[in-house]
């Protein structure tokens, strides 16, 4: 499972150049908020290695928060990124460039779980750090103003962290679901162009409609030509569930496949008889193995056929 | 349901084209919205049989395009609007119609399996609304 | 030889059109007035029709398909239809549309072995 590059995500919240003045606007940053910052950038620089020592002493220090950085190279590496995100504080821009460089602070933490909690601490003593040098080297005035630029920065900073962190985080969540998806409906390749689904355990509608799309994407990357639904494993066969499986049945025939279910106990024959169910559409059987007999037939009649095809073109060549 | 609403837009139906036209809106929001290959195939074509019910039955009609979001999830919602004939018998349209509306009932019934939520109001001799919801799956 | 817009390949003794584009109304009209009008033309044993390009097929499209596969059968051109996608099969399903009657393959070449040779 590949990781999302920053650019998705940008599309994903919808970070256009209207949002990006929208947030701008909303969290007053300006012109002059940006040409101040920009215009610290030494003084920045001289303490950058200090204030991310401090940053990282709080995080090490902390029990909770030190699993995140389990050797001295994490911490190495992880520290010149920080050095860099510090600096680019006072790059003097908030462009659409400045912003896409910043989600990667909220994927980077969503992939290695680190919550928000960890994150809005350290940036809270990113400020505190921040504070006492400017108020140490400039005049108050001057100080209060560049601290109020850089409070604006920061926090815009942490709402495109957490957006992203929250949009990545929907992503791990859906991907696993997919993942369980796949899990609960394990489809075989038995034979060449061949697959069995075994299908344990109850089957409402919801699972139905799973079921029916992972096979038929399977079909379709195995060009499949029959297959097997064993329904030996569900305990009860009524008629939602018959309905489901000729659906399922008529769809992957309209992708060019048959359907065999095997598995088809006396007490599920009596059953869907007495329901009134007609599937006598589809092909049936008790067992498995005669179930792999009739695909095997299916699929050798065609595989005959498409032989057969290939000589006759080859003698009219 | 208490849905907020994060983009909306109002589609004419009076020709062909349009429906068309609807069909391409819809398949372009549920990409957006992280509908999958089914869902989108389902909103999709539901919008393009209730955009041509339109057509056929009223001549003419809008169609309102929404994504919309909850607590949990993003989807869309859409509903078509007409001032036509109505539906007199909506229960057996629903259940897959008379003869003479029959292709209507089609289009109600079918659709109505491939969304979330079907919710239609129909005076005869007034119009039709019919609004659905697909949500993206979680 | 074209059926509306879209071009109609001899394979051998068959016909294959590939539907890309949205059939509706008019188009579809012509579609089926050409593509039958060629098989009348050139009596063609067999027709195949690749939908691997739509991802979306209401009720409309669906019967047209079928319909034209019924239209030709009568003429006595087998049809097949190939490459309905996975999500273009459940939805059909689900609407409880049904394409009964109509044979289908996963794509070209399979279709062609279903096909008469001569």
């Amino acid at each position: 499972m590949s990781p999302l590059p920053e650019v998705n995500y940008m599309h994903r919240l919808r970070l256009d150049e209207r949002e990006l003045l929208s947030r701008r606007n909303f969290y007053e940053i300006t012109q002059d908020d940006l040409e101040r910052l920009a215009a610290l950038r030494p003084l920045a620089e001289r303490h950058s290695v200090q204030v991310v020592d401090s940053l990282y002493d709080l995080i090490l220090n902390h029990p909770e928060s030190r699993v995140f950085f389990p050797d001295d190279d994490t911490v190495r590496r992880v520290k010149r990124l920080q050095r860099e995100y510090f600096i680019g504080l006072f790059a003097g821009r908030c462009d659409l460039a400045y912003v896409e460089d910043r989600l990667r602070v909220g994927i980077a933490h969503e992939r290695i779980g680190m919550a928000p909690k960890w994150y809005i601490g350290g940036y809270a003593r990113y400020l505190r750090l921040l504070l006492d040098h400017l108020f140490g080297e400039l005049a108050p005035a001057e100080a209060q103003a560049a601290y109020r630029s850089m409070l604006k920065l920061v926090m815009f900073d942490m709402s495109l962290a957490l957006d992203t962190y929250i949009a990545a985080n929907l992503d791990t969540v859906a991907r696993h679901q997919a993942a369980i998806r796949e899990l609960s409906t394990p489809v075989i390749r038995v034979h060449h162009r061949i697959l069995l689904l075994p299908l344990v355990g109850t089957i409402d509608s919801h699972r139905a409609g799973q079921i029916m799309e992972t096979l038929l994407l399977r079909v379709v990357e195995e060009q499949a030509r029959a297959v097997i639904v064993d329904i030996a494993g569900v305990p009860t066969v009524d008629t939602m569930v018959a309905d489901h499986l000729l659906k399922t049945t008529e769809a992957v025939r309209l992708l060019g496949a048959e359907t065999i279910l095997t598995g088809i106990s006396a007490q599920i024959a009596r059953t869907i008889v007495q329901l009134g169910v007609d599937i006598s559409s589809m092909h049936t059987k008790s067992r498995l193995a005669d179930g792999i007999e009739l695909a095997l037939a299916l699929v050798g009649r065609r595989i005959a056929d498409k032989v057969e095809h290939a000589a006759k073109a080859e003698a009219e060549a | 349901m208490a849905a907020q609403v994060l983009s909306r837009a109002e589609l004419a139906i009076v020709t062909e084209d349009d429906v068309v036209t609807v069909r391409r809106r819809v398949r372009d929001l549920a990409h957006q919205r992280g509908l999958d290959s089914f869902a989108t195939a389902a909103i999709t074509t539901a919008a393009s049989e209730l955009a041509r019910n339109v057509l056929m039955h009223a001549r003419r009609g809008t169609a309102v395009v929404e994504e919309i979001a909850n607590d949990q999830r993003k989807g869309l919602r859409l509903e078509f609007r007409d001032q036509g004939p109505g539906i007199a018998n909506l229960e057996r349209a629903l259940a897959g119609g008379n003869s003479t509306v029959r292709s209507l009932g089609l289009g109600l019934s079918g659709s109505k399996r491939l969304v979330d939520d079907f919710h239609i109001d129909s005076t005869p001799g007034v119009g039709t609304v019919v609004t659905v919801v697909k949500w993206a799956r979680f | 030889m074209a059926a509306g817009s879209i071009p109609i390949l001899r394979v051998g003794a068959n016909l294959l059109v590939t539907v890309q584009t949205d059939l509706h109304d008019a188009v579809a009209e012509v579609f089926q007035q050409d593509l039958l009008a060629t098989i009348e033309k050139t009596g063609a044993a067999g027709l195949l029709i690749d939908v691997s390009g739509l991802d979306v097929v209401d009720s409309y499209v669906a019967r047209v398909l079928a319909d034209t596969g019924r239209m030709a059968k009568l003429m006595g051109t087998e049809t097949v239809i190939v490459g309905i996608r996975p999500e273009v099969a459940a939805t059909l399903v689900r609407m409880g549309y049904s394409m009964a009657g109509v044979r289908t393959a996963l794509n070209v070449d399979e279709g062609l072995t279903m096909l008469p040779r001569k």
